[in-house]
């Protein structure tokens, strides 16, 4: 474990070097701990991968005095039965997953291939960040790896499951984006007049579930509302 | 109410949406929370009330109820056509017209009202963030409510002339090295705090991009397995070229941070315009959160000799001017 200042206002713990779900079970553990805790001091905590940044108010606390306040945090250890597995209705292929057939190509394989490679696994939330909502998932199987898009779309419609190396993601917001697109979910990611409001949580386990272009446009509605 | 005649680049924002970086949620906020807070302590607000950013260009506002207001930053202000003084509190009434020019200096200005605007907030703020839909930039026609508050005794309030910031950067840009040093050689961290950096083009509320001399990294490389963005972070990217993250700048990303701007001296990066240039300075963790310390006292003396609680006189020891603060 070390500690390192990321400026005046916040403490980075690190947990270790390389992505894996032991280290990153143990951040979201200790995160949790100082979250709960609510200590005076604390204006919020940011877990990824193999860090955490504590976020906090340097004129209630200083460096040094924060370095002894989490010590008796880092103790914490993860709960098994902690597990929430999120199920993410999928349209694969067609107008929704426009790269499915070069993803294909790119591996030699099949369409179905694919969709089957890509809904198979239970995929860890490692964390959220970059934009509302977006989950950095681990665990994709790595023959259906791709690089991104030469030249990224101007817009992404919301809900595009795409592959980007050897990352999978779920575009919360419409955006521009490099991701290869393989489908789509009607599920809302980010709400902001939920609380919380994502969809996915660090920590939680993702399941892309294969639908119909019919499924989707009726989870689409009661998500979205009629428009398109 | 108030109604935006012209709006120019217009956002209303808080000091910022905390709590939600986690779920990526971005901070955004006003740029300069100096400037801001003391626009809000101007009209006896407390600091963290909404109230409106502009982005060189002033706007034109209607007054439709009477109201106090104070605007911040280097520029003409006109009340009625008259001309009238930035850093001061003034009364408005029911159709009045106040227009805001050009910043003579600097990027971010702030207008006021004396008890706030009264908005919406999402997830506990009123800032604007524009790419995630959490409120929209304002334009013409748009009207705004304007949160109660006592307007007797609130105008004619006047900050000292010597706590309206000059954003001269000639002392350098104070910095705390890290947290991902290991990413840069002993070469790479001198260029950094050596050389003079250019803001370009390509810089907004998201972050500013710098030009000037290639910073080098080690064996390492620029990327990092991705991690949090505080605010302030200087980024490396592979090109070698500094980006400094600002208020809507990402929650996470995967650059090395070379080192974090000292909380005070993240207003006079904002207030840099292109072409404007910065040099660094490290300073260690301890000595940027005394700097803030000390910011912070001076920003509740001037919180509370505006409301009038406290006086200040101006001092002059060892050829050096003091404003004193007494009750």
């Amino acid at each position: 474990m070390d500690f390192k200042p990321a400026g005046d206002s916040a403490l980075v713990i690190i947990f270790g070097n390389e992505i894996s779900e032991s280290v990153n079970k143990k951040v979201h553990a200790v995160a949790n701990a100082i979250e709960k805790a609510k200590p005076e001091w604390l204006i919020e905590v940011v877990p990824t991968y193999t860090s955490i940044y504590v976020y906090y108010d340097p004129l209630k606390i200083s460096y040094q005095e924060i370095l002894k306040a989490v010590g008796p945090f880092l103790s914490a250890e993860p709960k098994e039965e902690e597990h929430r597995v999120v199920e993410i209705p999928t349209v694969y292929g067609g107008e929704f997953g426009p790269d499915i057939e070069f993803v294909a190509n790119y591996n030699g394989l099949t369409v179905d291939d694919v969709i089957e490679l890509h809904s198979k696994p239970l995929y860890r939330v490692y964390m959220l960040g970059f934009t509302p909502g977006f989950a950095y998932l681990g665990g994709m199987d790595e023959r259906i790896a791709t690089p991104r898009l030469e030249k990224p779309r101007l817009k992404v419609p919301a809900g595009s499951v795409g592959i980007a190396g050897k990352q999978t993601g779920i575009y919360p917001l419409e955006s521009p984006g490099g991701w290869r697109l393989i489908g789509r979910t009607p599920l809302k990611l980010f709400d902001p007049s939920k609380d919380p409001p994502t969809l996915l949580q660090p920590g939680n386990y993702v399941k892309f579930v294969p639908i119909d272009e019919k499924e989707f446009w009726e989870i689409y509605k009661l998500n979205w509302g009629e428009q398109r | 109410m108030i109604e935006i005649l012209k709006a120019n680049i217009l956002t209303i924002q808080d000091l910022g949406r905390y709590g939600y970086q986690k779920l990526g949620v971005p901070v955004s906020g006003v740029m300069d929370d100096y400037s801001a807070r003391l626009a809000n302590f101007l009209v006896g607000n407390d600091e963290n009330r909404a109230l409106l950013e502009f982005v060189l260009q002033g706007p034109t506002i209607k007054f439709h109820a009477s109201s106090v207001f104070a605007v911040a930053g280097d520029v003409d202000v006109y009340l009625n056509g008259v001309k009238i003084s930035p850093w001061k509190s003034y009364w408005a009434k029911r159709g009045d017209i106040l227009e805001v020019g050009t910043l003579k200096s600097g990027v971010y200005g702030y207008i006021a009202f004396a008890g706030g605007i009264d908005v919406l907030k999402i997830l506990g703020s009123a800032s604007t963030y524009v790419r995630a839909n959490l409120g929209n930039p304002l334009k013409a026609g748009d009207k705004l409510k304007l949160g109660y508050a006592i307007l007797t005794g609130k105008e004619g309030k006047e900050l000292p002339e010597d706590f309206i910031p000059k954003y001269l950067n000639e002392n350098g840009i104070r910095v705390v090295l890290g947290p991902q040093l290991e990413h840069f050689t002993e070469e790479g961290i001198d260029t950094f705090l050596s050389s003079i950096y250019e803001v370009t083009r390509n810089s907004d509320r998201m972050g500013y991009r710098l030009e000037g001399p290639k910073i080098e990294h080690s064996k390492l490389g620029a990327d990092i397995i991705t991690d949090a963005i505080p605010l302030g972070a200087v980024q490396v990217p592979a090109n070698g070229k500094p980006i400094i993250m600002l208020a809507d700048r990402q929650t996470t990303g995967g650059y090395a941070k070379i080192a974090v701007v000292a909380k005070v001296d993240v207003p006079r990066v904002a207030q840099t315009r292109i072409g404007g240039k910065l040099k660094f300075k490290a300073v260690d963790v301890e000595d940027a959160q005394k700097l803030l310390r000390k910011r912070e006292m001076l920003l509740q003396n001037l919180k509370r000799y505006l409301k009038g609680e406290l006086r200040g006189y101006k001092l002059k020891a060892l050829g050096e001017e003091f404003l004193v603060f007494v009750k």
